[in-house]
C-alpha cells in the first residue's frame, strides 16, 4: 500500500486502462470534439474537474451508500458537478464553452465518469480514487491530443493552439483534407490508432 | 425492534434526500455567483457584434427581438437575429438594416455547415453581397435575385438567403405595426 499503490493506480489509466483506446469509454465526446487541440484541452479540463470531484465524493461516502440507491446518488452527484462546471465555463471560459457546445453538459452521461465511480471509487479509498481520476484523465487527454493533432493537421493543413499559429504545411495548407475534420474522419483516426496500438502490443484489450 | 428496522428501511430515502438537498444548494450558490458574469458576457458579445456593424453606435435599445441602434439621438438602423436551416443544423445570422428597406450588413454568428464547402457562407465574398440590397431582392441569382450562391453549397447559401429575407420582411412589418 502507500506510495507504490498510488503510483500504480495513477499509471494504469495512461496506457493499460487507457479510457479511449483500451476501455473504449467516452467515445462520443472523443469523436465529436477532437477537431482541434484547443477543444481537446478544454474537454480534458472539464472531465478532470468532474471526475476528480465525483471520485473523491463517492469514495468518501462509499461506506454509507446502500446498494439500492447507489446509482441515483452517483448520478445526482455527477450531474451537479457537471452543471457547476458548465456554469463556470460559461462565465469564465466563454470561448471554450462555445466550442464544446452540447458536449459539455453531456459529460453527465459520459461513461468514463460513472464507469470509474462504479468500478473504482465505490470500492477504494479517497487517496486511490484521486490517483485513479488523475491517471484516467491524463490517459483521456493523451488520446484526445493524439486524435486532435492528426485531425487538425490533416484537416486544416495547419496547427494553431489558443490563437497562436504554430505551423502551416506547404501543400496541405492550401488544400486541406476536409474529411479529417468531419465526423467520419474521427472514426477513421480512432480506428487506425486503436488498431496500431493493438498490433504493436502497446495496449492490450481487457 | 420495529422502530430500528423502520429506520433501516428509510435510510436510503433519507440519504438520497440529503444528497439532493446538498447538491441543489450548491447549484443555487454557483448559479448566483455566475449569473451576473454570464449575462454581462452575453451583453458584451452582442455589443461587440453591433459595434462592428454600426461603428458609430453609442447605444442600443432592445425590444421585441429587434435591436434599434442609435448614435446619440440619430437612429442608425436596426439589427435582429435570423436563423437559417442549413445543411448541418441551424445557422445563426445577425442582420443589420440601415432603414426599413435596405440591408446594411449580415454577419454569420454561428453555423455547423460542411467544412470547406458550406462554411464559406461566413466569408466576406458571400456576406458582402448583402450590403445595400433591398430586402425584397434578397433571392439567389438563379431565381432572379441579387445574391450569387456558393458553388457546391447551394443548400447553405439558400438557407442564409431565405432566413435573411423572411426574417427581414417579418421584422419590417413588425416595425411598421409599432409606428
Amino acid at each position: 500500500m502507500g506510495k507504490g499503490k498510488f503510483a500504480k493506480e495513477f499509471a494504469k489509466g495512461l496506457i493499460l486502462s487507457n479510457p479511449v483506446f483500451v476501455l473504449a469509454l467516452g467515445l462520443c465526446p472523443t469523436l465529436a470534439i477532437s477537431t482541434s487541440i484547443d477543444n481537446a484541452l478544454g474537454m480534458t479540463l472539464a472531465v478532470l474537474i468532474v471526475l476528480l470531484g465525483s471520485n473523491i465524493i463517492i469514495a468518501a461516502i462509499r461506506k454509507y451508500v446502500p446498494n439500492i440507491t447507489r446509482i441515483p446518488i452517483f448520478i445526482v452527484i455527477i450531474a451537479t458537478l457537471v452543471t457547476v462546471v458548465n456554469l463556470i465555463f460559461h462565465a469564465y471560459l466563454p470561448d471554450t464553452y462555445e466550442a464544446l457546445g452540447i458536449f459539455l453538459p453531456l459529460i453527465v452521461v459520459n461513461c468514463i465518469i460513472l464507469g470509474r465511480a462504479e468500478a473504482f471509487a465505490s470500492k477504494h479509498s479517497v487517496i486511490h480514487s484521486i490517483a485513479d481520476a488523475l491517471g484516467i484523465t491524463i490517459g483521456f487527454m493523451l488520446a484526445l491530443l493524439m486524435i486532435s493533432f492528426i485531425r487538425q493537421v490533416l484537416g486544416t493543413g495547419s496547427l494553431s493552439v489558443f490563437g497562436i499559429d504554430l505551423f502551416t504545411l506547404p501543400i496541405l495548407g492550401e488544400h486541406p483534407i476536409a474529411i479529417f475534420i468531419l465526423p467520419y474522419g474521427a472514426f477513421l483516426v480512432i480506428g487506425l490508432l486503436m488498431g496500431l496500438f493493438r498490433r504493436t502490443g502497446v495496449m492490450k484489450g481487457e | 425492534m420495529p422502530a430500528k428496522s423502520a429506520l433501516k428501511n428509510a435510510f436510503p430515502i433519507i440519504l438520497l434526500t440529503i444528497v439532493v438537498t446538498v447538491c441543489v444548494s450548491l447549484l443555487t450558490y454557483v448559479d448566483s455567483i455566475t449569473r451576473e458574469k454570464i449575462s454581462a458576457q452575453e451583453d458584451e458579445a452582442i455589443k461587440a457584434l453591433l459595434t462592428e456593424m454600426f461603428p458609430e453606435m453609442s447605444r442600443y435599445e432592445f425590444e421585441d427581438d429587434i435591436y434599434t441602434v442609435y448614435s446619440d439621438a440619430t437612429k442608425l438602423g436596426y439589427a435582429f437575429l435570423a436563423i437559417g436551416k442549413g445543411y448541418g443544423g441551424d445557422i445563426n445570422i445577425l442582420v443589420g438594416l440601415s432603414d426599413a428597406e435596405t440591408v446594411k450588413e449580415i454577419e454569420i454568428i454561428s453555423q455547423t455547415e460542411t467544412p470547406g464547402l458550406g462554411t464559406r457562407i461566413s466569408e466576406p465574398f458571400f456576406t458582402d453581397q448583402f450590403a445595400g440590397v433591398d430586402i425584397n431582392d434578397i433571392t439567389l441569382s438563379r431565381d432572379g435575385g441579387k445574391i450569387d450562391a456558393i458553388t457546391s453549397s447551394t443548400i447553405s447559401s439558400s438557407a442564409v438567403v431565405e432566413a435573411v429575407r423572411d426574417t427581414a420582411l417579418e421584422k419590417v412589418k413588425q416595425l411598421e405595426g409599432n409606428n
